[in-house]
């Protein structure tokens, strides 16, 4: 069980969490979003005692900080960019499971699992392993026995989408009393692991709910692609700006992309057509998690959301190229 | 447990020290020569005919010995820090306590081990020729309290900087500060200011490195001819065993203080943000 009240750090006049109240219970499995610098793996650092906060952050009831071996000794943890230690695979699983006072049978056991066995790979020097086969070795660390709380920082960020599904069934697979704190950009992955989602900006809580309500949120929203010669994309831009139903407009590399109300989509090609704006090639599609994340950051400046509750807001219209910010 | 493994992972990333290794050897090449061909007279003066030579060991070890400490030393902490590895570690269920002593044991432990290595061939060979074995073990025991000292200032600055060659640049400027500090500082305070011989004193021994090279000398050199005006004053002052014993205390205190700075300087430094 992971709990903070009044969660704050700084970084000089950099404010990352500010006042941030939180309750995540044993065996919850929770995705933790938020753009970059909304303060994600701040909140990790301050949970395995890696930085000095104010506030009150305590795992199993027991207060985190940088003296608190007991906490890390119950966190499990996979960092966003696994740091490659001047050891072999056998070296670094010896190391750290011997760090924790545990044999190294477990350990050798999930990286067998991962396609990484020991007896084979074991003489590898870490620096040789891929990035993704890194991760594998740092998540069958991290999902040793007794721990009761697995922090993932992006742990799917460098893997191929095999790996990728080793590892969320890895993580899935962990046992039901752990709690599981994941962050991550991939909404995939919010679908399959957690049944509940945190979204961070600002330092504040902005969202605290299931997948479905955080998806709905962004249900009156459409991402169309438009594909235009390249000299026409800026007049397509000026031509949309000020358009009914248009959000954003986002130039790309062959065309521009233009989020739009549901059902706006049309109007804003035929606003393109009376402008005699040749269009060679359109399709229109949900919007992404980084969209919907966006959005959420951008409407909610007014304070933290209760549990289960989406923030209320209607979404606001934004003018051609402008590109809102958490 | 934890600090024995962590102390094994420093001996093995200091062995494999591309200058660690070079100073070493070259530490045990320079006084390997010295002992082979600085004692030309030892045929008719026996062991006092080497005196010059240890001395010259003696000279050598001030300059090559806290480089030795002082590489891996500043790389330890300050190279995993920017590496990314000691944030993990810190995030296992240790102390920043285990990790100052584990990475300081490792580190000193390797210098230890590669004095001793080199001491080995050099000090079999001095003996061979006819220098007492008690003179060679007690120029290594000085040299391990010099290694053991720039051990714990290495890790002063390494705990607090962060970057590898920020610590280690930092650590090579006390290096050249110290030495500085040396006979050329002593007699230009001597000089300039007019000091009182008790305040020479006093500064000679609170510089680790004059503390060693003068409590070498007074004991290899029977007539502690290079000692300098301070050391022989320090001689007239606490006899050779006085100077010896407050050379050892003076290193000892070194190694104590600085590791308690470098312990304060992790226990409170704030990793950056990442």
């Amino acid at each position: 069980m992971i709990r903070a009240e009044g969660l704050c750090k700084r970084y000089g006049a950099h404010v990352v969490l500010d006042g941030l109240d939180l309750r995540i219970d044993r065996g919850e499995r929770v995705a933790l979003l938020g753009l970059n610098g909304a303060g994600k793996t701040t909140l990790f650092r301050c949970i395995l005692g890696l930085t000095p906060f104010e506030g009150r952050l305590s795992v199993d009831a027991l207060a985190a900080g940088p003296s608190a071996r007991e906490v890390r000794r119950r966190v499990g943890y996979v960092p966003q960019r696994p740091p490659i230690f001047d050891l072999s695979l056998a070296e670094f699983v010896e190391l750290f499971t011997a760090i924790r006072g545990a044999a190294t049978d477990g350990a050798a056991a999930r990286l067998e699992a991962f396609g990484l066995p020991l007896a084979a790979r074991g003489r590898q020097p870490l620096r040789e392993l891929s990035g993704g086969m890194l991760q594998k070795a740092f998540l069958a660390l991290a999902l040793g026995d007794g721990r009761s709380v697995l922090l993932l920082d992006e742990p799917t960020a460098s893997l191929d989408p095999e790996s990728r599904r080793d590892v969320l069934r890895a993580v899935a697979g962990a046992d039901l009393e752990t709690t599981v704190l994941l962050a991550t950009h991939r909404l995939e992955e919010v679908r399959a692991l957690a049944g509940r989602v945190l979204l961070l900006g600002g330092g504040r809580l902005l969202f605290d709910g299931p997948v479905e309500e955080l998806e709905a949120a962004a249900a009156d929203e459409r991402l169309l692609w438009v594909e235009l010669p390249g000299p026409s994309r800026v007049e397509a831009a000026r031509a949309l700006e000020g358009q009914a139903g248009v959000r954003r407009v986002y130039a790309n590399g062959r065309g521009i992309e233009v989020a739009v109300a549901s059902g706006a989509g049309l109007d804003a090609l035929e606003a393109l057509r009376r402008r005699g704006l040749a269009v060679t090639d359109f399709h229109s599609r949900p919007p992404e998690l980084e969209t919907i994340l966006e959005r959420l950051a951008g409407e909610a400046h007014g304070g933290p959301v209760a549990a289960g509750t989406r923030r209320a807001g209607s979404p606001r219209d934004v003018g051609a190229g402008e590109r809102e910010e958490p | 447990m934890t600090v024995r493994r962590l102390a094994r992972r420093e001996v093995v990333d200091a062995l494999r020290s591309y200058w660690f290794v070079l100073d070493a050897a070259l530490f045990t090449a320079g006084g390997l020569a010295l002992v082979l061909f600085g004692g030309g007279d030892a045929e008719v003066l026996g062991y006092r005919g080497y005196a010059r030579a240890l001395a010259g060991l003696a000279q050598l070890a001030m300059f090559f010995v806290p480089l030795m400490a002082l590489f891996p030393a500043t790389a330890a902490l300050a190279g995993d820090r920017e590496a990314g590895t000691l944030e993990y570690v810190l995030a296992q269920p240790v102390t920043r306590g285990e990790v100052f002593l584990g990475t300081w044991v490792g580190v000193a432990t390797a210098v230890l081990l590669s004095l001793v290595a080199g001491f080995g061939v050099i000090g079999t060979v001095a003996v061979a020729r006819g220098v007492p074995g008690a003179l060679v073990a007690g120029l290594l025991g000085f040299t391990l309290l010099l290694g053991a000292a720039f051990t714990s200032v290495g890790l002063w600055l390494s705990a607090g900087a962060s970057t590898r060659s920020r610590a280690t640049s930092l650590g090579l400027t006390v290096w050249i500060f110290l030495l500085a500090l040396g006979s050329l500082g002593v007699m230009g305070a001597l000089v300039r200011w007019g000091l009182p011989a008790s305040a020479l004193e006093a500064w000679t021994l609170a510089n680790p490195v004059e503390a060693f090279r003068v409590a070498m000398v007074a004991v290899l050199d029977p007539e502690a001819s290079v000692l300098g005006p301070v050391g022989a004053s320090l001689i007239g002052t606490l006899g050779r065993g006085g100077l010896v014993a407050a050379a050892a205390g003076s290193l000892l205190l070194w190694s104590a203080a600085a590791a308690g700075l470098g312990l304060r300087r992790l226990a409170t430094y704030t990793e950056p943000r990442s």
